[in-house]
């Protein structure tokens, strides 16, 4: 059914930027046909297959060089699988007993993305290299894969999803894009992004769109409406502080020595989550007491002013670190990662300690340290003995399982904070995997479920007298900020692009105010309505 | 006649992913010499598909020996230089 004017599709907004436009429907293009057998000679089939892949490589050159920079290294890798040597040997292979050309092409890609399946490096590659192979099938049929946009107008894209070679033909034309799947991480949503295009993703209901339509995109409302009316678009909220300091801190998330000379330059309150893993991503040996005490002495003395809280390693199989040897597991997310490294990594953890402690000591920071993954009391306790056995700073622990978060109130005399990761609290809490874009939705961090944990959390901490914070993504959404200091968390930690933005917005009210937003956002029952509530009272006072 | 061998590590957090393999790719075809590699011990892969290098499965830590037909030392040392330069972290 078309869509009625004044009609509402929600999805997930990307960036700030609205836009009104013509809907443009990027149809998948006409069916491959069939493999078939080849009624040519073998010779014909060969040279009919070579031109194609050469067409398909040099269409790959132009694309390559109107995105320039990264995305330009991207095409030259694509276009060296497609020339691939042993590709053409196998495809040969196939036309010589007996297949057409495009058969013959379409079965070696297949064969080769067998052997390169299971693998989630490269997944992404894989999908690019099934795109070439129908790229060029459809050349051999003769069919019309590239897309045609206009250069001239004001085009709303609307399809599935955008694979990279589309993205790159986007026009100037452009100025919104719709897409049915991918979450705020495809693709398609970084492109938009970084070239300050109107984008809604996720967005099923924009199936009912029709070329020629004239639509307002307004990711700031998280919405598509069906109208030419640019002043229906959300305002993105302006803060403007009039108090000196925030509700609560802004601390800064670090992992690397650069990061932490960054969040110096920003107005952030220490460190709220220096992420330790990302100094042994490629280590292969475990790295000696005095390397790391050399790293994190280092680093703590180039971190901005006031407490820096370090999580020991974070790694699991889905964030391998060599020299641990992790073995690969069915579900790593749910595996042996965090803090459940103790087990066979005990050495390790406790030689970060100690090298915390001599870098406490030789920088004269003040030094929190936290461990990642803690399910039960009894972890957080062996781990706070831990920690306390080795070194005088004070101990928490990160809450992402469901499990510790109905149990922070039974920590008290236990640790002295907890530091919320909600990117692992809501995939544990919604069972959706962060890593799949189709289940962007229920990892929106205005999910009513989430805010009520949030809140269990912050009270449970409050009555058992420790600190608590959030050092996830949400904390760098200024509004949620101003929800979390209402929830009663004593802290939040954002990324470093977003301390004066968050900073801004804690000190544009008061605390009975953040607590008047807070109670109102938990009222509601739709991760929408509890946005668009949080925005609205915040803008009433 | 003779072949060098030579140990690379690979240090790209992400392995021996499409673009390095590409690059290798690119370069042993320059060089016009049939370079093989693989991990020690098992079936290597000729270095003129990044396919075929892919394929090997190659993670972030792991060393792997490239083994090139010439005498020529030098030219062997520096080609090995290069491959390691492309499986550098970024």
């Amino acid at each position: 059914m078309p869509s009625q004017p004044g009609a509402i599709l929600k999805g997930l907004g990307v960036g700030l930027v609205s836009a009104v436009g013509d809907v443009l429907i990027v149809k998948q293009s006409k069916p491959l046909p069939e493999w078939t057998r080849s009624t040519k000679s073998i010779d014909e089939e060969i040279s009919e297959l070579k031109s194609a892949i050469d067409f398909v490589s040099k269409n790959l050159d132009e694309l390559g060089q109107k995105a320039g920079g990264t995305s330009a290294e991207i095409f030259e890798a694509l276009k060296t699988l497609i020339e691939d040597e042993e590709l053409m040997e196998v495809a040969t292979a196939n036309i010589d007993v007996g297949w057409g050309a495009a058969a013959a092409i379409g079965k070696a890609v297949d064969e080769f993305a067998e052997l390169l399946g299971g693998d989630p490096t490269f997944e992404e590659r894989v999908a690019d290299f099934q795109d070439l192979s129908k790229r060029v099938q459809a050349r051999i049929a003769g069919i019309e894969m590239a897309l045609s946009i206009p250069e001239k107008g004001r085009i709303v894209l609307v399809g599935e999803d955008f694979s990279p070679a589309d993205t790159a033909q986007f026009t100037d034309a452009v100025v919104g894009v719709i897409t049915l799947k991918g979450g705020p991480t495809s693709h398609t949503a970084i492109i938009c992004r970084s070239k300050s295009i109107a984008a809604v993703v996720s967005c099923p209901d924009a199936a009912s769109l029709e070329t020629g339509d004239r639509v307002l995109v307004d990711p700031v409302g998280d919405r598509v409406l069906v109208s030419d009316d640019e002043s229906l678009a959300t305002k993105s909220l302006e803060f403007v502080a009039i108090n000196s300091e925030p509700l609560v801190p802004v601390r800064a998330n670090i992992g690397t020595l650069e990061d932490a000379k960054a969040a110096r330059e920003t107005r952030a309150n220490g460190v709220g989550l220096f992420r330790t893993e990302l100094l042994y991503l490629s280590a292969k040996t475990q790295p000696s007491l005095e390397q790391q005490v050399a790293s994190y002495t280092e680093i703590l003395k180039a971190a901005p002013e006031g407490p820096i809280v370090v999580r020991t390693i974070d790694a699991g199989s889905d964030k391998p670190v060599p020299f641990l040897n992790m073995p690969e597991e069915e579900n790593p997310s749910l595996g042996v990662r965090g803090y459940r490294l103790i087990v066979d990594h005990r050495d390790f953890i406790e030689s970060q300690l100690k090298a915390l402690e001599s870098a406490r000591v030789a920088s004269g920071r003040e030094v929190w340290v936290m461990a990642p993954m803690i399910a039960t009391a009894e972890e957080a306790k062996a781990f706070a003995d831990l920690a306390r056995s080795i070194g005088g700073y004070k101990v928490g622990i990160m809450v992402e399982t469901p499990s510790i978060a109905l149990i922070v109130d039974q920590l008290g005399g236990v640790i002295d904070f907890v530091s919320v990761g909600t990117n692992d609290l809501s995939q544990y809490l919604f069972a959706a995997d962060r890593m799949n874009p189709s289940l962007g939705a229920l990892l929106n961090h205005w999910q009513p479920a989430l805010i009520k944990s949030l809140a269990r959390i912050a009270s449970g901490a409050k009555a058992a007298g420790i600190s608590s914070g959030v050092c996830g993504e949400s904390a760098s959404d200024p509004a949620f900020a101003v929800v979390l200091a209402g929830l009663g968390m004593d802290s939040v930690s954002v990324s470093k692009s977003q301390v004066t933005a968050v900073h801004n917005a804690l000190s544009s009210l008061s605390l009975a105010d953040a607590k008047e937003v807070a109670n109102a956002v938990l009222k509601e029952t739709t991760a929408e309505a509890a946005r668009a509530t949080a925005l609205r009272e915040i803008a009433n006072r | 006649m003779s072949v060098i061998q030579g140990k690379v590590q690979v240090l790209d957090p992400i392995g021996l992913h499409a673009r390095p393999a590409s690059q290798i790719v690119k370069l042993v075809k320059e060089s016009g010499l049939e370079i093989t590699i693989g991990r020690t011990g098992q079936e290597f892969a000729k270095a003129n598909s990044a396919l075929r290098l892919m394929a090997l499965k190659i993670s972030a830590g792991e060393t792997l020996t490239v083994e090139i037909p010439t005498a020529d030392q030098a030219l062997a040392d520096s080609l090995i230089a290069q491959i390691q330069e492309f499986l550098k972290a970024d």
